[in-house]
């Protein structure tokens, strides 16, 4: 079974892009396997209504563990079986607080082994942020890495805000030739493009 | 895009450094994947020079093989194709994909199993198989003695050839006992597997060029799913001498003169008198062999033996007698 990784900075909206892609697939309930830094594990079981109060939240670094759900992508006469990983926002200095340095740092190790990157950028935050570059240090960082492994593509989320639509064509002249879905998370919009690039990578 | 130059921190840390540093604070998360990344592109840079050196080794290993220029062309086109593909995609452009199942027409010993075995690792080195190896099979390895038992038989061979080349020697056997045989039962099955898996799996077809002539006109199907048919001629007399010496080269033994004389007039004999098999490579390498191990009978005899008396073989020990 391949592994698909969720990763990106902290609140651009990995987990629930997760959760809702899952419902998208047609569950209504998640196994979601939780490996939490120190090396312990742990599964629970969740309805889609009850995942996304849980593990979701407005505030940043809710996910500070990776969390694994086991999805099936129907395909010609059979289906395909994918892991996707959640996993703790990246961010581009060091964070104060240990458990969030873990946290990364799992993620980090992950990021090594992964089959599929899929690596999610808030595009509504690009268009508003006043920051100098377009794009955080370590999201050039993700870009330069995930390049040189296997299939990687870029979420362009939160397209249901106001200025996404300017923000998502910054990312496409700033990231020029890289494969962009832009996607709302929140909504379930273009879940069948990350369906379709999903399918052909597992 | 801003190109980071790299961190000022040692890409020699292993990755379990970098995270220990990581958790401590004394990098960011940026300047850990900065140093992961470079790590992966040694990694793959040392992949790729490996790669290469092994390409070039199998290529010289094919361009050693005597005779055999229809088969070394089809690899030097493989390779321009393999590489423009390789470009095209980079480009955006359109790639096909590579149907590489062939058939291999021949006497025996007319190198159709060693070239396959090259062809393996020579895709494997361009990337168009993922390992490369061979799964030598025949017409027992995968017909079987029940109704559903050869389907399960064949399927078997082909899931341990996935990756690399299942080479199907005297394939026309596959075809015989008429329509009740469980052999047509087999054809089904791997025309089916090399449909669904030709861009993991490369299916050879091998045997006399007569009767595979025959095997694919009486099955139009597997014709037309095998673009490429290759003819192994038979060696002539020089082709077979020089196999002779490159064997012996290998080997690191030499004939003296007599020797070559008596070999190249046993070759003359055989390709004269046995006309269903005139000249092939295996007869070559069974003299060879059968004079070493007499020369080496010879030789344990001798009380003081010397570099040159290790290497030499002489007409005794090609004629079977003691000089």
């Amino acid at each position: 079974m391949k592994e698909c990784l969720v990763i990106g900075k902290a609140n651009v909206g990995k987990t629930l892009f997760v959760i809702n892609f899952a419902e998208y697939l047609g569950l209504d309930h998640i196994e979601v396997k939780i490996s939490f830094p120190n090396g312990f594990s742990t599964v629970k079981c969740y309805s889609i209504p009850q995942a996304r109060k849980e593990l979701t939240g407005l505030g940043a670094h809710k996910t500070r563990c990776l969390q694994s759900v086991h999805l099936e992508i129907p395909a010609r006469k059979g289906r395909k079986k994918l892991k996707i990983t959640d996993t703790t926002g990246l961010m581009d200095t060091i964070h104060q607080d240990v458990e969030i340095r873990r946290a990364i740092a799992q993620t980090l190790n992950v990021l090594r082994q992964t089959d599929t990157i899929i690596h999610m950028v808030d595009a509504h935050n690009l268009y508003m942020s006043e920051a100098s570059a377009l794009l955080g240090e370590i999201d050039y960082q993700v870009v330069q890495f995930a390049q040189m492994r296997g299939p990687y593509c870029i979420l362009a989320n939160k397209m249901d805000l106001p200025g996404a639509r300017e923000g998502l064509q910054l990312l496409l002249r700033e990231l020029p030739g890289q494969y962009v879905i832009p996607i709302s998370a929140l909504h379930k919009r273009g879940f069948k493009e990350v369906k379709a690039f999903v399918s052909r990578c597992c | 895009m801003v190109i980071h130059k790299g961190s000022t921190t040692k890409i020699s840390f292993s990755a379990s450094k970098v995270t220990y540093l990581l958790e401590k604070g004394e990098i960011s998360p940026v300047e850990a994947l900065d140093i992961l990344r470079r790590q992966e592109e040694e990694l793959i840079f040392r992949g790729e020079e490996k790669s290469k050196l092994l390409l070039e080794q199998s290529l010289e290993e094919l361009d050693a093989l005597v005779g055999l220029e229809p088969v070394k062309t089809l690899v030097r086109e493989l390779q321009a194709f393999v590489q423009v593909q390789q470009l095209r995609r980079l480009e955006g452009l359109l790639t096909e994909p590579l149907v590489l199942h062939m058939v291999f027409m021949g006497n025996p010993g007319t190198g159709k199993t060693t070239v396959a075995r090259i062809l393996g690792k020579i895709l494997c080195e361009m990337g168009v198989l993922r390992k490369g190896h061979l799964v030598e099979v025949e017409r027992a390895d995968l017909v079987g003695e029940y109704i559903g038992h050869t389907a399960q038989k064949t399927r078997e061979q082909v899931k341990r050839a996935f990756g690399g080349i299942l080479f199907i020697d005297e394939a026309y056997s596959l075809a015989r006992g008429g329509e009740r045989d469980f052999g047509k039962e087999s054809i089904d099955c791997l025309v089916k597997a090399m449909e669904d898996h030709k861009d993991n799996l490369i299916l050879i077809l091998a045997g006399y060029e007569g009767e595979m002539r025959q095997f694919l006109r009486t099955n139009p199907g597997l014709h037309s799913r095998f673009p490429i048919h290759i003819t192994f001629p038979n060696y002539n007399l020089e082709e077979l001498l020089e196999i002779a010496e490159l064997m012996l080269r290998q080997r690191e033994y030499q004939l003296d003169i007599e020797a070559s004389r008596e070999v190249a007039k046993i070759l003359k004999c055989n390709i004269g008198t046995v006309v269903e098999n005139p000249g092939n490579a295996r007869l070559v390498r069974n003299i060879i062999e059968q004079a070493i191990r007499r020369q080496a009978v010879r030789i344990v005899k001798e009380e003081n033996t010397g570099r040159d008396q290790l290497m030499t073989i002489t007409l005794a020990d090609i004629q079977g007698g003691e000089k």
